[in-house]
């Protein structure tokens, strides 16, 4: 049983209205016209005039330039948004992806430089981070965009795919290499700002689901970068920390795609659950097998709520969680596939239609099994942690 | 011991209806689907396969080349785009209910209405315990005009008043689907079947479904291998790192098991086996867990590309997903083998029936 302080009861509760308002409505609009909300729908300036999804969730120790927040309460209030729609709770405003780069990467000056910005509370403000390319997905060590200097600067060239939210940020941090031969060793990242001449959105995906959040490809022809645009500047590249910087990232938003997994795991629960109490005889055969499968679903989300859950306190006490950041998020969504498609089989041929939602939810939870490394992806470093899987396979 | 080898007659239909996939379908999936339906031009080579009547037989206005037949060209046809399939074979799923429909001159009148294209058939199955308000999708919008419901050993005949709201469903939006009430319709006949005559028409419906998924399944395999032996990661193609091999020829296992079981219960309805209802049965089950799985696997190894419409392996994922919720889904299918499963033989312990 997870013990919940006063506050983020009050929080998940403020989630909870705002579930019911916006955010499931905005998804099932999203879904429908395959278009994500507008950058100025009035929910995204609500939340940013309020600081945050509910309000006063950033107090002020929690500013979003501080490397102390709380994560725990951040990835619950995260599960709660994405139980009402992951597409929305991912348009949010906020420097996304970005975010956790800059402030594990980033100098005291380029966090004040572009976090700041989001302490302005009269307009909706997004970043985001940019690392899969056409041929790079997984395997991240294979990025092709470059990165050359030019005097004090850089430019880069190369092409991104499978961006969220870049096409509305005010920056993306992008991954490049300066030499492809170096490998891991070659990467380093930037800050690209909106304008800068040469970066150019090419397209907004077509997605199956998810189709709360954009995401976009985009070129990089010649873009001239000023030096400090290179985070975490040139010596913390030196250390060759460069790659293990990207990785840590991922590190701490696996959890969170979990804790986005079990939220939508949670919808279809409940879903099928109202079902079975209004639809299902009090007696009947199927209502016992229902029932079982419900009960299934739920260990299933229960254990990894507290996989995340662990993952998060490890980082939070300052511990590694890179085997732990991976147990969860390659447990996790095959479980919640399961719990959706398993939701389906409750309500049987009436799942089928889309305004039952729960086949919008079974074309919605795919994603996780890619997005922040696949399931693949999360097998082979929990076997290079265990044992030392060689590299090589 | 079935012959595992189609008859000649099979393998001409399967040859052409796989000339037809790749000239006419598989180039236009995408252009299909936003349409809502296939070109006539392919709907006319396909009426003339006729693939409405090929399970038909000869007083309902069909070939009857039977069910063998009509399973190998469903699964080829699918291979290549199951989008349409739903629509372009009218009577489709509920053929089964067509067949045994007692009343004779009534269901020559719905077959011959789904022949010359005036009139397309649903199908759905109610669990006598919680009752139904309405068919929940059928292919052809706007043509639809019979609903087949099974519920329980009863079988009823509803024609639908009007034209039906098209309907937003999961999948197989090139065959235009439609949601209709049974308040929308008229009751024009009820008959109780015994429960093997019964299971036999779930059966039928149900090997629809598990033929198209084996040609939607082997597709899914077919670009999953192609995608994965060029695209390189980690130094060497996708499909060439142990652990997804190991997944690859799982599901390459599960879809050639898929097709060995539908074509057992094809088989078992063309001999007019006791037991088809039952194994027909047991094939969906198999089938639709082994299309799930290879069409999971489908977008789970091209990754983000899985995910968007650029690549089908996303329409297949969603496609298979919908064919294991037709015909009173995964519950009506499990009820009814665990109803009959005590009271079907073993197929090794009687071969003097196969």
């Amino acid at each position: 049983m997870i013990e919940l302080d006063v506050r983020t009861r009050e929080m998940l509760e403020e989630v909870r209205a705002l579930g019911r308002t916006h955010i499931r409505p905005m998804g099932l609009e999203a879904d429908r016209t395959a278009m994500p909300p507008p950058v100025d729908h009035e929910f995204y300036l609500l939340c940013t005039r309020q600081g945050g999804i509910v309000a006063k969730s950033i107090g002020a120790d929690e500013s979003p330039t501080a490397l102390d927040w709380k994560p725990v309460r951040n990835f619950l209030l995260g599960e709660e948004t994405a139980y009402w729609d992951r597409g929305v709770a991912l348009s949010l405003p906020g420097p996304g992806l970005g975010g956790p780069a800059l402030r594990n990467t980033g100098t005291p000056e380029q966090r004040q430089r572009f976090l700041e910005i989001f302490n302005d509370h009269s307009k909706a403000r997004w970043g985001a981070m940019a690392m899969t390319e056409p041929s790079a997905g997984s395997d991240v060590a294979r990025i092709q965009t470059r990165a050359r200097k030019d005097g004090e600067g850089w430019v880069l060239t190369g092409q991104k795919m499978f961006c969220s939210n870049s096409a509305r940020a005010d920056w993306v941090v992008v991954w490049a290499t300066v030499d492809p031969a170096l490998g891991r060793n070659g990467h380093r990242a930037f800050v690209v700002e909106r304008g800068t001449p040469g970066f150019e959105i090419l397209k907004i995906e077509h997605k199956m689901g998810s189709r709360g959040y954009e995401t976009a490809s985009f070129v990089l022809d010649e873009v001239h970068l000023p030096a400090e645009n290179l985070l975490g500047g040139e010596s913390f590249y030196e250390s060759r920390r460069g790659f293990k910087a990207s990785m840590a990232t991922f590190n701490m938003t696996r959890p969170l795609h979990t804790a986005h997994g079990v939220g939508m795991g949670r919808a279809a629960h409940d879903f099928a659950l109202d079902f079975v109490r209004t639809d299902y005889p009090a007696q009947g055969r199927r209502r016992q097998r229902a029932l079982e499968r419900l009960a299934r679903i739920r260990r299933g989300l229960h254990t990894a709520r507290l996989m995340y859950l662990n993952a998060v306190w490890l980082a939070k006490n300052g511990e590694s969680n890179v085997l732990e950041a991976s147990f969860a998020k390659m447990y996790s969504p095959p479980v919640v596939l399961d719990a959706v498609a398993t939701a389906l089989d409750i309500l049987g041929e009436a799942g089928v239609r889309n305004d039952k939602m729960l086949e919008k939810l079974y074309r919605d939870v795919k994603i996780l099994d890619i997005g922040e490394g696949t399931q693949q992806v999360q097998r082979v470093v929990v076997a290079r942690q265990l044992f030392g899987f060689p590299r090589d396979e | 011991m079935r012959a595992f080898a189609l008859a000649p007659e099979v393998e001409e239909l399967r040859s052409a209806a796989e000339r037809l996939g790749r000239s006419e379908l598989a180039p236009n999936v995408r252009e299909a689907e936003a349409a809502g339906r296939w070109p006539d031009s392919v709907l006319a080579v396909l009426d003339g396969f006729p693939l409405g009547g090929l399970d038909l037989t000869d007083d309902l206005g069909g070939v009857g080349a039977g069910l063998m037949a009509k399973a190998v060209v469903l699964e080829t046809v699918a291979a290549a785009d199951a989008g349409g399939l739903p629509a372009a074979d009218r009577p489709g799923i509920a053929a089964g209910a067509v067949l045994a429909c007692p009343d004779r001159a009534l269901a020559a009148a719905v077959a011959a209405g789904c022949l010359d294209g005036s009139g397309h058939c649903g199908f759905t199955v109610i669990d006598p315990e919680h009752g139904s308000a309405g068919l929940d999708w059928a292919p052809g919008w706007p043509a639809l005009r019979w609903i087949w419901a099974m519920e329980g050993d009863t079988l009823r005949l509803h024609e639908v008043r009007g034209t039906p709201e098209p309907a937003v469903v999961l999948a197989f939006q090139t065959s235009g689907g439609v949601s209709v009430p049974f308040g929308a319709t008229t009751v024009t006949g009820s008959w109780d079947l015994s429960p093997r005559a019964a299971l036999a028409v779930r059966g039928r419906a149900r090997l629809w479904a598990a033929a198209v998924a084996v040609g939607i399944a082997k597709a899914a395999l077919d670009e999953t291998i192609s995608y994965t032996t060029e695209r390189v990661v980690f130094g060497k193609p996708v499909a060439h790192h142990q652990g997804n091999a190991f997944d690859l020829a799982h599901a390459a296992a599960r879809v050639h098991g898929a097709r060995l079981v539908v074509r057992d219960a094809a088989a078992a309805f063309d001999a007019d086996e006791d037991d088809a209802g039952f194994w027909a049965t047991q094939a969906w089950l198999e089938t639709m867990d082994a299309a799930y799985n290879a069409t999971n696997l489908g977008i789970q190894l091209l990754g983000g590309h899985g995910f968007i419409v650029d690549h089908l392996a996303e329409k297949r994922f969603r496609e298979a997903r919908m064919l294991a919720m037709l015909a009173g889904a995964r519950d009506a299918a499990e009820l009814d083998v665990a109803a009959f499963v005590l009271d079907v033989d073993d197929l090794l312990a009687v071969p003097e029936r196969s």
